[in-house]
């Protein structure tokens, strides 16, 4: 074998704590390495070119990178060695950035460390052998997780495209947080008028189905071909029938049910259409505030329905869909305020959230649009806004911004000043975030022109006093302490990951952060991929953002899962197991372990014998550990392989 | 009718069924049996169970698969047939156990040891039982050793004499040594200290000459031919003669038994030069016993090949 | 070449490559200072990890081998992880009566976003092991004079 090898000065983000041009020399002494010499920008085009050129001058069979981290640039390399007719599996790197130059300052430790881990990538080199990828079909349909408007756009952006469309969402009806805002910032558009007609889109593409109030069970499979299971959630209504008349709705005699869509400003009734123009329109029975279900006797719903669509015996039922990529969109949900004690811990009725707020608003809420105090149905006139209930708060492990707070609660200052215009606003916050367009001028208008004032601090205590609240806190410009008498008090509560995100992280075999928010490839260049291929973010869920940034990233998952399954067949990754038949003694303990029943035993003239079912595989290695005769070898990462990197480090 | 008497008729009525019951027959001097295996009523004259069958004819099973066989067990054989079972290395419907009361079986290092300076063991011309002793005719003379003197270590932490899933048993149960092995010997090797069971190993292990009886004698090394230490492929081990590589070798072989190992002692039995192998597989079976109550033979599944969500026994590190 | 003499120890790590070599990424990006020691081994998975490799580094003279993988629940093949914890806290049962600290091997799980973790874990596995100091290296073959002493 020629090894050649490159040691990347990255700028001088390697150099300048690593000694290239030395590691490079001793690069030159080690086993097969035929040309060793530092470069510049090993991934820019004259670094690619300068690899290409010594391929071809130098007759090189491999090729060792040292620079950044595999991760980053090693598929860069193979396309580049690629073009240079070197296989691309027979290439190495030795990440001397991320573990080395990055990490530490000691140039001679840095440079030895450097040349030791190019030692690594040359032993493992040496036995790295071409690998040739085979292709399979894909499954052209698209699985869309949550509702929102990320999902939603999601959708709406791949099914206009031509694609399948399967949307799960776990709530009766699709639109998110969205659909339950009043109006949205920076425009003050009213929130339904903008959602709503994509909502029916959803409900009207021919390239959509759509599964409301259902649940992701289980997912299996890879790329290209997963197979989902989805859970329909019994709704105790036949969907089919159902016309969303709403006759059940008004007839109920359970008028206390907590209501979800409405954030229990005002009760409403056990079966339900969340909203007016919820998608799908059709009545839902929850079941843990029906008299039928409860105490065994009702049925009024059943007995009113013109369509007999009401069943109280219907089942949760699972349908199985194969889909060839996945966008997961599942959004948020807001912190849990109550272990403010300071703040009353949910015990005084005149504090609310903002997206209570948010329904208060709303003409279609419970209020019909009238702003009241819940105490006791009288308009507010002095208001005040509490930022960063549950944001940049480490001491309940929400050290960081939610993002759209400070936006959110200037539009809502704004609403109040419009529909109470003898009001007056009070915001106390931390620093005002509005780097959008159009955003700070916003929040310039609610001072200058809408009059709120903006009170810098922290609100230390919120107290009954004489049917108002008084609200303290320090304005820290001012150095004082401030007390302002409220007749209502809005919350803006941070945001969190959705509840259960980690389980469906796991179920999609994702990634995700000590919060729950999905991991995408790479914070720069892969914002809307996950390291598992085939499954693509939008929204929140991968971290927290407003409308027109879930939007662009719902529109950007789209792209990325259609540039996927445009192509009628997909190229494996030949990196798998494969089993060398006459060393296999079938024993049984691969095909037992693998968490992929990629491994089959097959007969071989009597014996039986383990066989890889190559598109399965995924490539783990987990059967290689286990094999004890080592008859079962994860190409590429085979065991002759580690035993020669941890015979380069550790000679025997 | 004794009990060999019981296991000969226990054999016949087995035979038509079976291609061969593997059992003990004599072997090459009268203080040591030998496998035998029984293919007629004609080979049944030589057989004979108890205080000398020390070979665990499980050995045979996993070559034998294919064909009904049946074989005879000590508690401890039995222990690996159940292993070998759950491991599907073979089908146990394939093999038709008979088992007996053990009480113990010989360990000829320690006769050798008793005898020292008088004769070889090789020159024991004939061995008789007396009750809890034996005979010896040696050159110089009738030797009468206590049995519980020459009897393998391993039988004297004992919890299973009696061949738990055996088919045919004969005889009468005989009650367990121990109820659990409490591992007292790891203990007491492991309070040597670090430093010495370094230089332990490093001069027994010097000793070794890679004959790699250990392992043809155990009955759950699988890989027969395929061993890494022949083919070198993947490649573990060297040629060398170094203590690295056959310290290596035994640390191969005790981690590819860790959660299998059922504590027969046949490895270290088998060795030539009497190193102690069996304690490193031991150290891993106390380990495995302690954290998933998991002891080999049961018929269970493996637990180094299942998992469980949440490990109530590990403690892992929280580098706080 | 080698370590450098009186300065660092011989520290191998295996890391898959989803979460803790990711994890291990993170911390360079965010230059979170480390020590020297350690050379990282990439495996697409801590299932792939044989007990065996870590054994092979520590009788081939290394004096510290640290493993880490994906937090169970979150391994990007599903269950490697739990076969490998299984696997390595069975290990540390060989260790000491083959008369090798126990101390010169852990394990631990640490995501691809959690560099500061990762920081955390070298740093003090890599005070571990210098305080522990270098392991004696097995002889290959011991004194001629104690051999059948």
């Amino acid at each position: 074998m020629k090894i050649g090898v490159f040691i990347c000065h990255c700028g001088s983000n390697i150099a300048g704590t690593v000694d290239c041009a030395a590691v490079a020399e001793r690069a030159s002494t080690y086993p097969d390495v035929v040309y060793a010499t530092d470069i510049m920008y090993a991934c820019a085009e004259p670094g690619q070119d300068a690899i290409i050129a010594a391929i071809k001058k130098h007759g090189l069979t491999g090729v060792v990178v040292a620079s950044c981290t595999p991760r980053m640039h090693e598929p860069t390399f193979r396309k580049a060695v690629e073009r240079a007719g070197v296989n691309r599996y027979m290439f190495e790197m030795a990440n001397i950035r991320e573990h080395v130059s990055w990490i530490g300052k000691d140039i001679e430790a840095n440079t030895n460390k450097a040349a030791e881990l190019v030692r690594m990538a040359a032993a493992k080199l040496r036995l790295d052998r071409e690998l040739k990828p085979k292709s399979f079909p894909v499954t052209k349909r698209l699985l869309v997780i949550g509702g929102g408007v990320a999902g939603i756009q999601a959708a709406l952006d791949a099914a206009d495209a031509g694609l399948e469309v399967v949307m799960v969402e776990k709530q009766p009806t699709i639109g998110g947080k969205m659909a339950k805002l009043d109006k949205t910032f920076p425009t003050v558009d009213c929130s339904s008028c903008i959602l709503g007609p994509r909502m029916v889109d959803v409900a009207q593409h021919p390239n959509i189905t759509l599964y409301a109030y259902a649940e992701l069970e289980e997912v299996s499979g890879y790329v290209g071909n997963f197979d989902v299971k989805i859970r329909k959630k019994a709704t105790y209504v036949d969907w089919d029938k159902c016309t969303g008349c709403g006759l059940c709705t008004e007839k109920c005699p359970s008028k206390k049910s907590y209501d979800r869509f409405n954030e229990g400003v005002g009760p409403t009734t056990a079966i339900i259409i969340p909203f007016p123009q919820a998608i799908p329109k059709k009545a839902s029975i929850e079941r843990e505030y029906c008299r039928q279900f409860n105490k065994g006797k009702c049925g009024v719903c059943a007995k009113v329905c013109p369509t007999g669509a009401v069943n109280y015996e219907m089942q949760d039922e699972t349908v199985e869909v194969k889909v060839g990529g996945i966008v997961a969109a599942t959004g948020y949900d807001l912190v849990d305020w109550k272990v403010y004690s300071e703040y009353g811990g949910g015990r005084y009725p005149d504090v609310v959230t903002s997206l209570q707020y948010e329904r208060m608003l709303s003409a279609s809420g419970p209020t019909g649009g009238h702003v009241k105090r819940p105490s006791d149905g009288t308009e507010p006139v002095n208001v005040v806004f509490v930022q960063c209930v549950g944001s940049r708060d480490p001491s309940i492990g929400r050290p960081y911004c939610s993002g759209f707070c400070c936006m959110y609660t200037a539009k809502q200052a704004i609403l109040t000043k419009d529909h109470i215009p003898g009001s007056q606003s009070y915001v106390f916050y931390m620093d005002i975030r509005s780097p959008g367009k159009g955003y700070d001028e916003f929040t310039r208008r609610v001072q200058e022109e809408y009059g709120a004032r903006y009170v810098r601090g922290r609100v230390s205590m919120i107290y009954p006093k004489g049917g108002k609240l008084m609200v303290r806190g320090a304005d820290t410009l001012m150095g004082t302490q401030v007390e302002v008498e409220a007749d209502l008090v809005v919350l803006a509560v941070g945001a969190e990951a959705s509840a259960n995100s980690s389980a469906l992280a796991e179920k999609l075999r994702i990634s995700y952060d000590g919060y729950g928010f999905f991991m995408e490839g790479h914070p720069k260049l892969k914002p809307v991929e996950t390291n598992t291929a085939g499954v693509f973010l939008a929204g929140s869920c991968q971290g927290l953002k407003d409308i027109p940034s879930s939007v662009a990233q719902g529109s950007a998952a789209a792209a990325k899962a259609l540039g996927l399954l445009s192509r009628d067949m997909l190229d494996s990754d030949p990196q798998i197991a494969s089993v060398s038949v006459n060393r296999c003694v079938g024993c049984r303990k691969c095909i037992e372990v693998c968490p992929f029943k990629a491994i089959q035993e097959v007969d071989m003239r009597g014996q039986p014998k383990a066989e890889v079912i190559e598109t399965v595989c995924q490539g783990c290695g987990l059967c290689n550990a286990t094999c004890p005769q080592g008859a079962i070898q994860l190409s590429h990462f085979t065991d002759n392989q580690i035993l020669a990197e941890v015979e380069a480090l550790c000679r025997f | 009718m004794s009990i060999q008497d019981e296991l000969k008729s226990a054999i016949t009525a087995a035979l038509p069924d079976v291609s061969c019951v593997v059992g003990w027959g004599a072997g090459p001097e009268p203080l040591r049996a030998a496998p035998l295996f029984i293919r007629g009523e004609a080979d049944l004259e030589g057989f004979s169970a108890g205080f000398l069958s020390v070979n665990n004819p499980a050995l045979y099973l996993p070559s034998l698969k294919g064909s009904k066989v049946g074989v005879v067990v000590k508690g401890c054989d039995a222990r690996s047939v159940g292993q070998l079972a759950a491991e599907t290395l073979i089908k146990r419907e394939e093999v038709h156990v008979i088992g007996y009361p053990c009480r113990g079986v010989i360990d000829v290092d320690k006769v050798a040891a008793k005898l020292a300076g008088a004769c070889e063991t090789g020159e024991v011309a004939a061995l008789r039982e007396d009750g809890d002793d034996v005979l010896l005719n040696t050159p110089k003379g009738e030797v009468r050793l206590a049995k519980k003197d020459i009897t393998a270590d391993k039988c004297g932490r004992c919890a299973f004499p009696n061949a738990g899933n055996a088919d045919v048993f004969v005889g009468e149960r005989c009650a367990p040594v121990v109820t659990e092995d409490g591992y007292a010997d790891i203990a007491d090797f492991e309070a040597r200290g670090l430093d010495e069971l370094k230089a332990f190993w490093e001069q027994e292990m010097s000793r070794c000459i890679r004959c790699y009886a250990c392992r043809n004698a155990c009955p759950l090394c699988v890989c027969r031919d395929q061993c890494v230490a022949m083919s070198r492929e993947p490649h573990w081990l060297s040629q060398g003669d170094g203590v690295r590589d056959k310290l290596f070798f035994q640390i191969i072989h005790a981690v590819h038994l860790s959660g299998r190992c059922t504590g027969c002692g046949e490895c270290e039995r088998a060795c030539p030069l009497g190193i102690p192998v069996l304690k490193l597989k031991r150290a891993l079976s106390r380990r495995v016993e302690k954290l998933f109550g998991y002891k080999a033979g049961g018929g269970d599944t493996p637990p180094l090949l299942t998992f469980l969500v949440e490990e109530p026994t590990i403690k892992e590190r929280d580098w706080k | 070449m080698s370590v450098l003499e009186g300065k660092e120890l011989r520290i191998v790590g295996f890391l898959c490559n989803w979460c803790s070599y990711g994890g291990a990424d993170t911390a360079g990006v965010g230059r979170f200072t480390q020590p020297t020691d350690l050379r990282i081994v990439r495996v697409p998975c801590s299932g792939r990890i044989n007990p065996l490799f870590v054994m092979k580094a520590l009788i081939g003279g290394a004096d510290g081998v640290l493993v880490s993988g994906c937090h169970p629940r979150d391994c990007h093949y599903a269950e490697g992880n739990y076969y490998a914890r299984r696997r390595l806290e069975v290990l540390k049962g060989l260790l000491p009566v083959l008369g090798i600290d126990p101390r010169r091997f852990e394990y631990t799980w640490v995501s691809a976003s959690e560099g500061q973790r990762w920081q955390h874990v070298v740093s003090s596995f890599t005070a571990q092991i210098h305080a522990l100091g270098p392991a004696a290296r097995f002889t290959e073959a011991p004194e001629p004079a104690r051999l059948g002493a």
